[in-house]
């Protein structure tokens, strides 16, 4: 190995090491119990067994209005059941700061659409598969703590039975569920890429939506607990991953389940939650997390949530008619705009990146012009190629002296050959 | 999904293009042409289909061709046709530190009871896999585009492989190891796409920084390839492009000539 290589590797591992130390920093400065290095080797149980994750996000007035486990970050937002829309603003300790942004307007749309929808009394099954909802557990260890003794069991959590609930109470209003009850351990971060594949087996059979079902992790019964059609239940918590280009078709979605489950049963949707994290979403527009309770919630009272839970989904999905997910809606005065917003978000994105792309690597806007104009003319030279050509053919019959010169300007065989190599080497 | 109104269609159906152009764009690096590149991602999506089952003992296995086998065959053919040991061993060094590194970050950190994602659950696995791979193969592999692929590829599978044995050692019969069930969505695919293009990102910035490419010092027909294309439409006469012609006939590979300072083939 030579010299200016070794500098090369002392530098990436110099800069690795720094950035591995302020994150580390950042993440754990103030918090308790201090991450140390020591849980790194600990076993993947013992790191389960951690405590003191809560996160209290504060308003400007420093009223709680939403507890979190660890993983929140600036950016992340919030959408109450009253329609009030935050933004976490500043992450440090055990507490977030969150702005309000205002009222959601959107969604309160979704409220007055629920509101004045008339939902046939009996559920009207359709024939095919087009009524059919997909439900898996990422994470398929969890458990509550009351009702099994510990948060974890592997491979066959409780939240199998929290799954089974949701699924009973959807196929008694005649929806199809395909329920996946593949395990994805352990608990990581990477069982979303080994649950991606469930889905994807999922969205085989055609659903119209899909639904991850979790449960939370805050150390707070009180916070999910709650008395729902005079039972005590666990409320749900919706989450939206925001490393998702389909991010606003997903909190559309999202919007509509919180407006109508809540119209049915006031309050059993607590909140939205945008997220770091993609957890599949990008898959399909109508793809869904929820967090049935927490951890040291009962499991029934979480299966008693998800059940209420499931009494909006036919509607929203206009399983029973009524309007429903806006296909048949448009004409019905159907708020929309997440769909289109979406779109508008991914082309914006390509554009911008293609874009600065082409910029840096021409070196200078005149040249990125001239590689984009000779770009434009080699991809449309064939779908232009009869035109073109008779009109080469006149002109070399005029000009026969300046034939190459003008094969040139208008893409001839040779010029476009040397066009490609060109663009072989750019690209 | 005749019920999903046509927005949604258009968004699914844009995603998927403009998922599967930069595809396209990203492979045809990798030792194959236009038509290669689209033939290989037209066996991703057919592949996506295929599920082949495996006799795995206790823990079934589930290899799905677009998802798996299709990268791993592209893959292990870049490593075989590799001009040198050194470069050979420099991508599969890369694949082996990526399955440690997904391993460390996505199981051993990104862990514990916070939700949705664990703690440090900042980035998706999504993202987390192609930066990693895309990084490691680029600065182990000699900053090269077709080890940041194999790395991200080879490293994602390994790191498959290594979770089955995991399954198997957890006694956890019956599970089923679903390696690239996601198909051209799957991570590993994803993985290996995104790799490819943040090396390119990472190659033209870098390169850019230092005054862009330089000629001096190459072989004359490894300069003549680097020298700034004329593309403005009113090249010189005839015979310049003649020449142009002739010099850029004698480099097939011009990626190779940027990257690596050798003509391959």
């Amino acid at each position: 190995m030579n010299k200016s290589r070794l500098k090369i590797y002392l530098a990436a591992g110099v800069i690795l090491a720094a950035v591995a130390a302020a994150s580390v920093y950042s993440f754990n400065n103030g918090r308790s119990p201090a991450w140390k290095p020591a849980d790194l080797i600990k076993s993947l149980e013992g790191a389960d067994h951690q405590v003191g994750y809560l996160v209290n996000i504060m308003d400007e007035d420093s009223k709680i209005i939403s507890k979190v486990a660890r993983g929140v970050s600036v950016g992340d937002q919030i959408i109450q059941p009253d329609g009030k829309h935050y933004q976490i603003t500043r992450v440090g300790g055990n507490y977030a700061r969150a702005k309000f942004l205002g009222n959601d307007t959107q969604f309160l749309a979704y409220c007055d659409y629920f509101e004045n929808l008339a939902v046939p009394a009996a559920a009207v099954s359709l024939d095919g598969k087009n009524n059919l909802v997909g439900i898996y557990h990422t994470h398929s260890a969890e458990s509550y703590v009351p009702t099994e003794g510990t948060e974890s069991v592997p491979f066959k959590g409780g939240i199998y039975k929290v799954g089974q609930s949701l699924v009973q109470r959807l196929q008694n209003q005649n929806v199809k569920v395909a329920y996946d009850k593949t395990p994805h351990d352990p608990h990581d971060n990477n069982a979303y890429y080994r649950s991606r594949r469930t889905a994807t087996r999922l969205m085989k059979d055609n659903p119209v939506a899909m639904l991850d079902v979790h449960r939370d992790g805050i150390p707070d019964a009180s916070y999910y607990r709650k008395n729902i059609a005079n039972e005590q239940v666990a409320q749900l918590r919706l989450v939206v991953g925001r490393q998702n280009p389909n991010m606003q078709a997903n909190l559309d979605f999202a919007k509509r389940m919180m407006a109508y489950a809540n119209k049915q049963h006031p309050n059993i949707v607590k909140e939205i939650f945008m997220a770091q994290g993609n957890y599949n979403q990008d898959l399909m527009p109508t793809a869904l997390l929820i967090e049935a309770g927490t951890h040291v919630n009962n499991r029934q009272e979480a299966q008693k949530g998800v059940a209420l839970f499931a009494d909006a989904v036919p509607t929203v999905l206009g399983i029973t008619g009524g309007g429903g997910f806006g296909g048949t809606g448009t004409g019905t005065g159907t708020p929309g705009g997440g769909t289109w917003t979406a779109l508008a978000w991914i082309l914006g994105l390509t554009l911008l990146g293609g874009g600065a792309f082409l910029l840096i690597s021409s070196g200078g806007w005149e040249q990125a012009k001239s590689r984009l104009s000779s770009y434009v003319g080699r991809e449309f030279t064939g779908f232009m190629g009869p035109v073109r050509g008779l009109r080469l053919r006149k002109r070399l019959s005029k000009k026969q002296k300046e034939t190459l010169e003008d094969l040139h300007s208008e893409y001839s065989p040779d010029a476009n050959e040397i066009d490609s190599e060109n663009r072989k080497k750019i690209r | 999904m005749t019920r999903l109104p046509v927005g949604m269609i258009i968004l699914i159906a844009v995603s998927a293009l403009i998922f599967f152009g930069l595809a396209q764009r990203a492979l045809d690096r990798m030792k194959l042409s236009d038509k290669g590149a689209l033939a290989v991602i037209a066996a991703l999506i057919i592949g996506s289909f295929i599920d082949i089952p495996v006799r795995g003992g206790a823990n079934p296995i589930t290899l799905n061709l677009g998802g798996a086998l299709v990268p791993l065959v592209l893959a292990v053919y870049l490593v075989a046709t590799a001009g040198t040991a050194a470069e050979k061993f420099r991508s599969l060094a890369g694949a082996a530190i990526t399955t440690l590194v997904i391993w460390f970050i996505g199981t051993r950190l990104m862990t514990g009871l916070p939700e949705p994602a664990g703690r440090f659950g900042y980035l998706d696995a999504l993202f987390l896999f192609p930066l990693v791979a895309g990084l490691t193969g680029y600065l182990v592999g000699g900053r090269s585009r077709r080890a940041a692929f194999v790395s991200a590829t080879i490293g994602v599978l390994a790191f498959d492989v290594g979770h089955y044995f995991w399954l198997l050692g957890r006694g956890a019969t019956g599970v089923r190891a679903d390696i690239g069930g996601a198909g051209a969505f799957d991570a590993v695919v994803m993985a290996g796409i995104f790799a490819i293009l943040l090396a390119e990102i990472v190659g033209e910035v870098r390169e850019r920084l230092a005054g862009g490419p330089t000629r001096e010092g190459k072989a004359p027909s490894l300069a003549s390839a680097l020298r700034k294309p004329d593309l403005g439409g009113n090249a010189g006469a005839g015979e310049k492009i003649q020449r142009e012609k002739k010099e850029f006939s004698g480099i097939s590979n011009s990626e190779e000539v940027k990257e690596e300072g050798r003509v391959r083939e």
